[in-house]
């Protein structure tokens, strides 16, 4: 059987963790709460001692538990990023994602010992940019960004010698990651600079006569009819008009799904399959866990004779935004 | 153990929607004051502080309406509008609590209404999502 | 009205230009009042109206004529295709690169060529603008979305790098794979029929409600709003950034230009050179991002109407 790759879950809170490591996750990733990390939500994420909490029961079970500090240190206050790095370390994790160059740089020399895995946020999207963050800092591993088909993804692996860890189920991101500003253009605050994106308290709903209008900081990014479903006012998946026609002209709210790739996958020695969603609560880390654990072991036994079950297609077609799945870049037409 | 896939008859949304709300909702507001006592609600009461809360059992014709201050939860007699309020039939409402069902899914399968202050939405859900069950007795209802 | 110590940089074109235009550009351009022109395909890989050594010539034509000139890489580097076309220019022997990706830093470090970090390096503190100098920048630009107390704080520690902001044009915000204009005329990409020909200052994307807010510009997506930092250029010379960046527009960049050299040799007033600017540029004027808000607000605005 060939080796399979790291299946690799959300955990925005320590029921998630465990509810991950439960149902056959390899590694969680996990972030402090503060805006060291791209999901600096109220409510979520890890204090000292649920972290702590967090990592001994994966320890307990065999499993990886990865810290993402994974926003950039802003202007001259850098302490908390370095803070957040040293902390990680000493709570034992057994690595840290970061994305800023600055703190990898911080990390390789405060503690050369410690596991440093490329951020998707970091934008390494060919394998020069992976080899420089190799050579400048031994990064062992590498998010690729949600922007290159299968093929693509093949050929940074063969020229590289870092682990190459790409993105399997979740919500969409149709711009590459770390380069994307329009949240801040509407807010004032992006996934870079707070690690937010389209975030809550800039959010407005607003009710007039049938219509449901969704406000992201007063600019209308979409708005619904009775019984059209409603969702979240991510500004990228909205509805806009351009030269006349009004559709979602950036993207529609879909999640990327692989389970149709993942002999392939395989077969091009990925080496880990991420899960987004820390924001989500245990029951959607729970459902894609087990999904994605059975599917990888089937696709890894079975390889060109797989085939995704119905079941499976199912349980994750009901989690995905906008109850729409797509394969994105991974598959040429859709780009 | 899943929760069964009923909607209540309109009957009992008719008779409950007489009754008063107010015994339902001061058993919720002690529990939710025990759990934090506790410490397995993590709650952040700062950041819930003078808001004022609704959760409608649409099939049941019951609406919980409660608010919290700096350091517990109250029943809210008031007849202010609430900053968030939660709508689903009483089946729904279990399968979020109890973890069967994302919050999210049901949201965008318009099982679940969420209106008002989504900031607030957001912290109260991830508050809910951060309960560690399992170090109570409720562990055994619980999904995951 | 003094003069102030900033040079006057043209950055590339960043929509799809025919041939025609774009030497006819440059023709004027080599006589407008610049420090420095960046030039070369930084957004999309199918935009091949120039090949990489048409821009390479045109880079060494202007040089030879006496201007700064940089080479400025794509952006967004996925194929092995991109990485040569980016090795040929690293190879291009005189000209320094701009480069927009950690692949760009790595093989203009590996050939010791000196680089220009751009804005989409996403150097947002001391410590990382400290090692881009360490692999070879020699000036830098800081993200569009930065704000001007997070960038004086990085300069007051006296990096050794010259500084650029961008200061006019609308704003690169995002890269995709996904082409947003090839979509708009349903159209794959891989066929896309250089309908950005079509679209010199890109597509507008407006609200339902008619706000403009977005440029599409293939798989680029921009502000519609001109980002317009000419009020604020004696701040930043005060704070010590070294250069200010114009955008290239489909028309009236001379006027721009004009209009920055203006105020930079202190021959006319912020305020007035922005009037003068009036109704030549695509999208409303903001400057969100420099004051600390959200880029798409104007704080002009804001104050006059509180005045």
């Amino acid at each position: 059987m060939p080796k399979l790759p790291e299946l690799v879950c959300p955990a925005g809170s320590l029921p998630a963790l465990k509810t991950a490591i439960d149902h056959g996750a390899d590694a969680v990733y996990m972030g402090l709460k503060n805006e060291t990390n791209a999901r600096n939500f109220a409510g979520l994420n890890f204090d000292e001692k649920s972290a702590t909490a967090g990592i001994r029961y994966a320890r307990d079970k065999g499993r990886k538990v990865l810290m993402a500090i994974n926003t950039f240190a802003q202007g001259v206050d850098i302490l908390r990023w370095q803070r957040a790095v040293d902390q990680a370390a000493d709570l034992g994790v057994d690595a840290v994602i970061l994305a800023d160059l600055g703190l990898m740089d911080y990390a390789s020399r405060r503690h050369p010992n410690l596991r440093l895995h490329m951020s998707v946020q970091s934008s390494a999207t060919n394998y020069e940019a992976v080899n420089l963050a190799r050579d400048l800092f031994g990064v062992q591993r590498a998010v690729l960004p949600r922007v290159l088909t299968l093929d693509q993804v093949g050929h940074v692996i063969r020229h590289t010698d870092v682990e190459i860890e790409v993105f399997g189920f979740g919500s969409l991101c149709v711009m590459v990651e770390g380069r994307c500003l329009l949240s801040s253009y509407a807010t004032g605050e992006s996934p870079n600079t707070h690690g937010v994106c389209s975030p809550a308290k800039f959010v407005r709903w607003e009710q007039n006569g049938s219509t449901t209008s969704a406000r992201l900081n007063d600019i209308l990014i979409d708005q619904y009819g009775q019984n059209e479903p409603a969702g979240y006012p991510t500004l990228c998946k909205g509805r806009f008009e351009v030269q006349g026609d009004t559709y979602y002209a950036l993207e529609e709210p879909t999640s990327l799904n692989v389970l149709e790739m993942l002999p392939q996958i395989i077969d091009i020695s990925v080496s880990a399959i991420k899960v987004e969603g820390r924001q989500r609560s245990p029951a959607y880390v729970a459902q894609v866990t087990k999904t994605l654990r059975e599917a990888i072991d089937t696709a890894g036994r079975e390889m060109q004779r797989f085939s995704v079950k119905p079941a499976w297609q199912a349980a994750l077609g009901k989690l995905a935004e906008g109850q729409q799945q797509t394969l994105g870049a991974y598959n040429r037409p859709w780009k | 153990m899943r929760v069964p896939d009923i909607t209540l008859p309109p009957i009992i949304a008719s008779i409950a929607g007489k009754l008063p709300a107010t015994p339902p909702t001061l058993a919720l507001v002690t529990a939710l004051n025990q759990l934090v006592k506790r410490g397995v609600l993590p709650a952040e009461m700062e950041l819930l502080a003078g808001k004022r809360f609704e959760v409608d059992v649409l099939d049941a014709g019951i609406k919980l309406r409660f608010a919290a201050d700096e350091s517990r939860f109250k029943v809210d007699a008031s007849a202010q509008a609430p900053d968030l309020r939660f709508a689903a039939n009483l089946a729904d409402l279990a399968r979020m609590m109890l973890r069967e069902e994302d919050p999210d899914t049901l949201f965008f399968n318009r099982k679940l209404v969420i209106e008002g202050d989504t900031e607030l939405g957001l912290i109260v859900k991830n508050l809910l999502d951060s309960v560690d069950w399992s170090e109570t007795p409720l562990a055994r209802f619980m999904a995951v | 009205m003094s003069a102030l110590n900033l040079k006057l940089t043209l950055g590339p074109i960043l929509f799809f230009w025919s041939r025609d235009e774009v030497f006819k550009f440059y023709e004027a351009a080599a006589t407008w009042p610049l420090d420095t022109i960046y030039l070369g395909e930084a957004v999309c890989s199918r935009r091949q109206q120039l090949r990489t050594s048409d821009w390479i010539t045109l880079a060494h034509q202007l040089s030879d004529a006496g201007k700064q000139v940089v080479l400025s890489c794509q952006a967004l580097l996925e194929s092995e295709s991109d990485l040569k076309r980016l090795r040929k220019l690293v190879d291009n022997g005189r000209v320094t690169l701009e480069v927009n990706d950690l692949g760009a830093a790595k093989l203009a470090r590996d050939a010791g060529l000196p680089f220009v970090a751009g804005t989409h390096m996403n150097v947002y503190n001391s410590s990382t603008l400290s090692l881009m100098r360490t692999l070879g920048a020699t000036r830098w630009l800081p993200p569009v979305e930065m704000d001007r107390d997070t960038l004086a704080a990085i300069l007051a520690t006296r990096p050794e790098l010259e500084t650029e902001v961008f200061a006019w044009g609308r704003l690169p915000l995002a890269f995709s794979a996904r082409c947003f204009t090839a979509r708009h005329y349903n159209l794959s990409k891989d066929d896309c029929q250089f309908k950005c020909l079509e679209h010199p200052d890109g597509l507008t994307l407006a609200t339902r409600e008619a706000q403009g807010f977005l440029t599409i510009n293939g798989i680029q997506t921009m502000s519609d709003g001109c980002h317009a930092l000419l009020p604020y250029l004696a701040e930043m010379e005060a704070m010590g950034v070294t250069a200010v960046r114009v955008s290239p527009q489909s028309a009236h960049t001379a006027e721009v230009v004009a209009a920055f050299r203006a105020v930079i040799a202190g021959t006319q007033s912020a305020d007035a050179a922005m009037a003068g600017l009036k109704g030549k540029h695509a999208g409303a004027a903001v400057d969100g991002y420099w004051c600390g808000s959200a880029g798409i607000i104007n704080t002009g605005d804001t104050l006059h109407a509180r005045a």
